[in-house]
């Protein structure tokens, strides 16, 4: 027995074993019975170890080559790091729902192994969601994309990655995304769990949290990582585009994001309920709704890889799902009725609802532009396209006006807040905010400069204001000094400081992102040794080329050297590659990167001769980028400060 | 109560409404294959669009020195020249499916903005 046969006869008992829980589960839900909980839990937990085995046995025929499998031969060659040949499983749209599929199975058997954190009645409604989910996409890998599909014929060599893949941020990124995706959906199967056994609002946010914080921090971190490599691999000088396939990434995630904003005026004051369950409902569809989209994005031929048979199962289950669940949600509306309490505009509640509303707004939008091609052409016969100055305009504005709504949700507390309690904070962020401006107009800057700090300094003023007032009441409290103050204020309030982390890394990533994408300079000429290039305040020398073959490409190095105001910097080594295997170019872009800017600077072209030295370089000054990479790795910080915090099984809440 | 909110949201739906009515006009533009632009022909002079055909043997022709880069794309039996001006796309072959965004001028030819190159999304190896 080959490793095609182990890894599909574990698939096709994994999907047993999925519709025995199903099954299983549904019967324990209904009766309540203790020996049927104990058989899905161990069921459930099954589909997991089964799921474990296809999976390991695919990166075993990954990692040994083994090219009688389809799957390997087209994705990998002899040649390839052994790293890269794990990531090439996941390349493959087959090895990609593979993956996806494995950690739901792995979240559900977590969830089934825990059973003390559910409650009896809610386990099994849990558990037979996640087994139906399962089911789906064990389906998927065994009917529409058969991962351990076998070549007719031998073959020799595989076709090998695509280069472009070939970077470490492509081992981390997909997997980051399917880890939310998963998460995610762990938080639909807990809200329709509890919707069908009425569990209340105060009960089901506390199981859900965690999840929806993973997941909200894992797909945030995950977009974050692809542009990351946009940025360093692609060699256009840019982070995002507005391509289908980033939008995918970025709607589910601004629809989280509305979600963790929302459970947590739920879990403090039992508000908002439907409106979460609908966020959360929406995401996991969107989650599902990636691969339709990024099918046929003849744009992103790295996104393209979902087959063509995939869209009409997916778009089926995605109807289905949405309107099971919505028709669900209004069959239990009576359950919302009691715990509504009124407040007023200007309090935190408010404020949350705002920017929710304005969250799902821009993630309305967004998908609008998105699929407004395809609409067109499906009802229309036309053809159009939206370029992607249709969601600068648009996205830009709203991302802005929720920047500053980050600066006014500190400023208010619950449900009601008086004039009095904020002004003195109020006006002292908006002297700030305008001490600001003035020293920019003084300094010199353009008016997008101008716009963007004063948007992006007042929540920073209110965010540290809101905490350094706190440390000092602890300060004066109980004598501790400021530093230990924070440390003990945060530690007191993870959820509440881990935001305001998270706030400031949205507030840095959109500095980095305005001021690159308003005052970048950019220069491209071809240059031959000894010539040199000015962009923005730098000149760049291209001093030298050499050129270095291997098994898999001849690789092109210039030497450029760097200087400023007449003095020497430092030299950037940018590449061009020529991959035999793609009978094709590839630039490797170097970067130098300071607080300030980067200097970005691509080798587009090389005649590849070593008579003819010529090349053609493209050099652009970005400013603040690297604080869109420390902005990020704030959401992270933020993000587990906030994870970190658990609420006791007993927990009562406040004000109730 | 209840009511303000439906207000407020409204209000903000229709600002968004706004935005995206203000914003759609110059962002949309055709796409087109190469016998379809020149069937509209000189109704589309000036306008943007993006065409789609594919590589002509022989017909690249790049100057490293004014970074000038011109091909003649094909589709439906008809021919466009394409004028260019930047770096030469890596990946950018004879018969090879291209993405020009750009405008169709008088003269009969498309000056490009940008150049997509459309990959066929699994390589097949060569035999």
């Amino acid at each position: 027995m080959g490793t095609a046969e182990i890894g599909q006869g574990a698939i096709i008992l994994a999907f047993l074993a999925a519709l025995v829980s199903a099954v299983v589960a549904g019967i324990g839900a209904r009766t309540g019975s203790r020996r049927f909980i104990s058989i899905t839990r161990i069921s459930v937990i099954s589909i997991a170890v089964l799921y474990s085995l296809a999976l390991a046995t695919a990166v075993f025929a990954f990692l040994t080559r083994d090219y009688s499998l389809k799957i390997v031969s087209e994705h990998v060659d002899s040649s390839l790091p052994a790293a890269y040949a794990l990531s090439a499983l996941y390349a493959d749209k087959g090895g990609s729902v593979l993956l996806w599929g494995w950690l739901i199975s792995l979240f559900s058997a977590l969830i089934a192994s825990r059973k003390h954190e559910y409650d009896n009645s809610i386990l099994p409604c849990m558990l037979c969601v996640l087994a139906a989910i399962q089911l789906f996409f064990l389906a998927m890998v065994t009917f529409v994309v058969n991962v351990f599909e076998k070549n007719p014929a031998p073959v020799a060599e595989g076709v090998g990655l695509n280069p472009l893949l070939q970077n470490v941020a492509m081992l981390i990124h997909p997997p980051m995304l399917y880890l939310s995706f998963a998460a995610v959906s762990v938080v639909f199967a807990i809200v329709i769990a509890a919707l069908i056994t009425h569990t209340p609002g105060a009960q089901w946010v506390r199981w859900v949290r965690r999840w929806a914080l993973f997941g909200w921090c894992t797909l945030g971190l995950g977009n974050l990582i692809g542009m990351w490599w946009s940025y360093n691999e692609l060699g256009w000088g840019g982070y995002w585009a507005w391509d289908p396939v980033e939008n995918a990434g970025l709607m589910p995630w601004l629809l989280i994001t509305a979600f963790v904003h929302s459970i947590s005026v739920q879990r403090q004051r039992n508000h908002l309920q439907r409106w979460s369950l609908v966020l959360a409902i929406l995401t996991f569809e969107f989650t599902l709704l990636i691969p339709f989209i990024t099918h046929g994005g003849i744009e992103s031929p790295l996104h393209g890889f979902y087959g063509s048979h995939f869209p009409p199962y997916i778009l089926a289950v995605i109807l289905v799902t949405l309107a099971g669940s919505l028709g669900l949600l209004y069959m239990r509306r009576k359950d919302f009725q009691k715990d509504e309490r009124s407040f007023t505009l200007i309090s935190r509640e408010g404020a949350s609802e705002v920017t929710n509303i304005i969250l799902v707004l821009l993630t309305a939008v967004i998908l609008f532009g998105t699929v407004l091609p395809r609409v067109v052409e499906l009802f229309g016969g036309t053809q159009i396209a939206i370029d992607r100055s249709f969601f600068d305009r648009v996205a830009g504005p709203i991302m802005l006006l929720l920047v500053f709504f980050m600066g006014v949700c500190p400023l208010l507390g619950w449900a009601k807040t008086s004039w009095q309690s904020v002004r003195s904070n109020f006006v002292f962020s908006l002297l700030a905010t305008l001490l600001v401006v003035v020293i920019i107009l003084i300094v010199g800057g353009g008016k997008w400069y101008l716009i963007s700090a004063a948007v992006c300094s007042f929540p920073v003023f209110t965010i540290l204001l809101e905490w350094f007032r706190r440390a000092k009441a602890r300060h004066q409290d109980r004598k501790e000094n400021y530093l230990r103050a924070s440390l003990a204020m945060l530690n007191s309030n993870r959820p509440r400081y881990g935001g305001f982390l998270v706030h400031i890394g949205i507030i840095l990533i959109t500095l980095g992102i305005i001021a690159s994408s308003f005052y970048s300079a950019e220069n491209m000429v071809s240059l031959d040794v000894g010539q040199s290039m000015k962009v923005g305040e730098y000149d760049l020398a291209y001093d030298e080329l050499i050129l270095k073959g291997s098994q898999t490409k001849v690789s092109a190095v210039a030497t450029v050297s760097m200087s400023r105001q007449g003095r020497h910097i430092g030299n950037l080594y940018p590449e061009n590659n020529y991959w035999f295997s793609y009978m094709d170019t590839f630039a490797e872009v170097a970067v130098r990167t300071t607080p300030a800017e980067d200097v970005f600077v691509s080798l587009v072209w090389t005649s590849f001769d070593q008579q003819n030295k010529s090349v053609t370089i493209r050099a652009m000054i970005n400013p603040l980028v690297v604080w869109i990479w420390v902005g990020g790795g704030l959401l992270l910080i933020g993000g587990v400060v906030a994870f970190s915090h658990q609420e006791r099984r007993d927990s009562q809440y406040k004000d109730r | 109560m209840r009511k303000r909110y439906f207000v407020g949201g409204g209000i903000l739906a229709v600002a968004v409404g706004l935005l995206v009515y203000a914003s759609l006009g110059s962002a949309v533009s055709y796409y087109l294959t190469v016998s379809e632009l020149l069937d509209r022909g000189s109704e589309l002079y000036g306008e943007r669009v993006r065409v789609a055909g594919k590589v002509v043997d022989n017909s690249i022709e790049w100057d490293a020195d004014t970074l000038k880069l011109d091909f003649v794309i094909t589709e439906g039996g008809e021919d466009l020249l394409v004028v260019y001006e930047g770096a030469r796309p890596s990946g950018l072959k004879e018969d090879s499916n291209v993405l020009v965004e750009g405008e169709y001028r008088s003269d009969n030819t498309f000056q490009a903005s940008t150049i997509i190159l459309k990959c066929p999304s699994k390589y097949e190896p060569q035999e």
